[in-house]
């Protein structure tokens, strides 16, 4: 019984990548459809939801810029709140996107071609949502252009040397390619809405999108090369952004902000975030769009498998930055922590701790792996416990610094709640028009790991090499 | 004489004197440096430690290596898997090697000083951590722990040359992913016992991540070094392709950025923190020579492979891969170097005849161990399930 039990393991592992044996034909057909039919009642009733708390968010920006930041709950010491809390969750959220698509597509990993399209649009819409909030915390708003080292009659620049900046250039470049990568991916399958389109206007604006794409092998040399060299390219933001959101707390002298396993451990707890966040998103959209044969058990296994992977990392960082905070010596280290664990934030602390590393162990079984309400309860309790490290960090530390007197609890207002919140508003929203008018799976990819897509498919069999020409085989 | 290789039982027949020049060489190398020992016992066990920590490195990157190709269920890499699992069952071997760390723990580290540690606050605050007993205990832990997986790992794999079985490649796979868990902490804590606390003072969150991240540039460099050995005696030269070597050259690539980001966020957050406690690390290693050093590692462990290996052209050319494995290997020698011997020589970089004296004796252990269990299998999983789809494997 257990070898047969291995032996289905290991098969579910070499199987195809897409379930129900589809054409190319049927594959155009599934992913299209759906931006094609008739608008759902539900999808309406989604969108005024969501958009309402857009709209609440847009609102309390604007009282935010009428009255300033004192309507948060800042205080000094503790001057950076939810703010730059949600700039990091938020940020974290968009590594998955770019794990998916530029880390996994130069390992060599097949399956990421079910999700790569979605987990990319959810790092653009991640990162609109985070880079909102430095943008509002500034104070006097009118002059956030400063950020910019724009010439200027004054000789007034940014300061070069501060992490703030970098996270301009960072955030920057992390969007723009993030963008780039996931339009040129788009051009095949906005070219096939083209060619599918009824209408003469949708015909025009996804021709105009689509750039002219003819499917011919020029331009599939072309679109080739573009996107290995655009994988080549984001890779290294996947580790340089958040390591750089990490150096806005590790450069300082803070206890429990400045530790030099910060970059890494950031980055870890990006991904981690991120592929929760995917999960969500992927379970719920791949129910209401019908959409279970691509995106499959397999799919959803192998993400399981990468929480997993960096809940280990998470956890790891968090037990070497309490270890060497004992093992410093240091007073004002040893209490950082100490205070983390056992003071006025203790429950924080250990909601992080139990989300974030208790919680996703379950994932060493292979069942709870495939269950979906498990992965789905998970994948909600990881996003919880990284926003409430993001909290920990910033917060605890600040609240309890160097001199005792100044001391105190913090308490969000009903403005930060609300901000968080209007903030989840904006990413459905954004999340609902792209699933509205953009093939939420990349069809083109998804054609290219079909069996029938090998050239020796249609082959006589006994060429010795089929094996290691199945499609998928080549991991 | 010259290696034979049976090609159909993928075994070496005649083994070549490599196992024995090594043992000549190793214990040779020992025996001049115990005269070492005699003369300069302080800087025989420094060098020492450098040279151990060189080999140990290479032993773990082929237990990582091993266990990273289980868990990914990697086709590749399955013709390099004999390599690594015989580097990684070479490791557990080192505790003897370990000796003469154990006898030398007076000269290494100051912490181990009763009437220095009573005198210091902060060392007599982290005594509970920094004693002898313990970090004995934790030292035979470490071993423990890498013999358990190594040999678990490498019988399973010898196993499978008999006959194959889906369970086998399950239980190699169910022992990698605690195995994973447990080599991030070992070589971390080890890390940490006995490299970082030569000075006991200082202290750094990321030092296990990056004495990892050099781990894993030495046993790829070893892989490359060891397949194009082979490749030269004529043996496994179409089994192990130019496709592999790409693959092997960009692993080698990305880590080499990997190291040098680890290595920069450490640099970069001390320096700009400048904290003082945590900047003599920096300042001992800018100082007269050690300056020097320094910059040789910035340019040779990053700048230089990085400019070599970026293009395709380079990481399919043997040639190149092949003199970027030895530099790698010298560079990952210098960085060890680098944090082991400005605790001993503040004032400037000193090499000394021990330092290629204990690495000849090491090393020459560390190879006829390695050699003498690598001629006595098959040199290639022969019945692993994705062998021959690992054989005509193509980037494309």
């Amino acid at each position: 019984m257990k070898a047969s039990a291995e032996t289905t393991a290991l098969q579910a592992e070499d199987g195809q990548l897409i379930a129900g044996n589809p054409t190319f034909h049927t594959v155009s057909e599934s992913i299209s459809r759906i931006v094609e039919v008739k608008t759902t009642k539900a999808w309406y009733v989604l969108f005024g939801f969501f958009s309402s708390i857009a709209l609440i968010f847009v609102a309390m920006i604007g009282y935010l810029f009428w009255e300033g930041v004192g309507i948060w709950g800042l205080q000094i010491p503790v001057a950076w709140g939810w703010a730059i809390v949600n700039f990091v969750f938020w940020v974290g959220i968009g590594h998955a996107g770019t794990l998916i698509s530029a880390i996994l597509f130069l390992l060599r990993q097949p399956w990421r071609t079910s999700i790569n399209r979605f987990a990319e649009a959810m790092t653009i819409f991640a990162v609109i949502c985070a880079g909102t909030f430095p943008g509002i915390h500034v104070g006097r708003v009118w002059v956030a252009y400063y950020m910019f080292p724009l010439p200027n009659q004054m000789s007034m620049w940014p300061n070069f040397r501060s992490p703030l900046l970098w996270d301009v250039f960072a955030v920057g470049t992390y969007f723009t390619v993030s963008l780039l990568f996931w339009y040129t991916g788009l051009i095949p399958d906005l070219a096939t809405l083209r060619d599918r389109a009824k209408s003469k206007i949708r015909k025009a604006i996804y021709g105009a999108f689509a750039l002219g794409w003819r499917g011919s092998h020029r331009n599939w040399q072309h679109y080739e090369l573009a996107y290995l060299l655009l994988a080549g390219l984001a890779t290294p933001l996947v580790l340089s952004v958040h390591s750089v959101v990490s150096f806005d707390f590790a450069v300082s002298n803070l206890p429990g902000w400045h530790t030099t396993i910060f970059p890494p451990y950031f980055v870890a707890g990006a991904i981690f975030s991120g592929f929760a966040m995917v999960m969500t998103l992927a379970l719920i959209a791949r129910k209401v769009y019908n959409v279970e044969n691509f995106i499959t058990m397999r799919h959803l296994e192998n993400m399981n498998k990468i929480i997993l992977v960096t809940s280990l990392m998470v956890g790891y960082a968090y037990s070497i930055e309490l270890f060497v905070a004992w093992y410093s010596g240091n007073p004002f280290e040893r209490f950082a922590f100490w205070n983390r664990a056992t003071g006025p934030y203790a429950w924080a602390y250990w909601t992080m701790v139990t989300c974030n590393v208790i919680v996703p162990q379950v994932f060493w079984s292979r069942r709870m792996r495939r269950s979906i309400p498990v992965m789905f309860v998970v994948s909600i309790l990881v996003n919880v416990g990284m926003w409430f490290e993001r909290f920990v960090i910033v917060v605890s530390s600040l609240a309890n610094d160097f001199l005792p007197s100044s001391w105190h609890y913090f308490k969000p207002t009903i403005f930060d709640v609300g901000m968080l919140i209007g903030s989840f508003g904006l990413f459905f929203t954004l999340f609902l028009l792209f699933l509205r008018f953009l093939p939420m799976i990349a069809m083109a990819e998804v054609k290219a790991v079909l069996p029938q897509a090998n050239p020796h498919y249609y082959e006589p069999h006994g060429n010795g090499k089929e094996a290691s020409v199945k499609a998928g085989s080549h991991a | 004489m010259k290696t034979k290789f049976n090609r159909d039982t993928f075994r070496i027949t005649e083994a070549g004197n490599i196992g024995k020049f090594a043992l000549i060489a190793g214990v040779a190398g020992l025996a001049i440096s115990a005269a070492g020992y005699l003369t300069d016992s302080k800087q025989f066990f420094y060098s020492y430690l450098t040279a151990f920590t060189f080999w140990a490195t290479i032993g773990l990157g082929g237990l990582f290596f091993t266990m990273l190709h289980h868990l990914t269920s990697a086709t590749w890499s399955v013709v390099l898997r004999r390599m690594t699992e015989t580097v990684m069952a070479t490791l557990p071997m080192l505790i003897i090697l370990f000796l003469p760390v154990v006898l030398g723990m007076h000269d290494l580290y100051h912490w181990t000083h009763k009437d220095v540690v009573e005198h210091d606050a902060v060392l007599k605050s982290k005594e509970a951590y920094l004693n002898m007993p313990f970090f004995f205990i934790r030292t035979a832990l470490y071993f423990v722990v890498w013999f358990l997986l190594s040999r678990t790992l490498y019988n399973s794999s010898l196993q499978e040359d008999q006959a194959s079985s889906p369970e086998l490649t399950m239980k190699m796979k169910r022992v990698s992913a605690p195995g994973m868990v447990l080599f991030g902490l070992t070589l971390t804590f080890a890390s940490f016992d006995w490299l970082m606390s030569l000075d006991p003072h200082w202290y750094s969150t990321i030092y296990g991540v990056y004495v990892f991240s050099g781990t894993v540039l030495a046993i790829l460099s070893f892989i490359i070094l060891l397949a194009q050995y082979l490749r030269k005696q004529e043996i496994l030269e179409d089994v192990v392709t130019v496709e592999h070597y790409h693959d092997l050259g960009k692993l080698l690539f990305a880590f080499t950025v990997f190291w040098a980001y680890i290595a920069f966020s450490q640099f970069m957050l001390i320096w700009y923190a400048n904290i003082p406690e945590e900047t003599l690390f920096f300042d001992h290693r800018w100082h007269g020579s050690w300056k020097a050093v320094s910059m040789i590692i910035l340019f040779g462990h990053f700048v230089v492979p990085f400019v070599v290996l970026l293009t395709r052209a380079a990481k399919r050319n043997l040639l190149i891969l092949k003199v970027m494995s030895v530099w790698l290997l010298v560079m990952h020698w210098v960085d060890i170097y680098w944090l082991v011997m400005p605790n001993l020589h503040k004032e400037g970089a000193v090499v000394t005849w021990m330092d290629i004296t204990t690495m000849i004796g090491v090393g020459g252990l560390f190879i006829w161990l390695f050699w003498n269990r690598f001629v006595s299998q098959p040199i290639v999983p022969v019945k692993d399930p994705k062998f021959a789809a690992s054989v005509q494997f193509e980037n494309i």
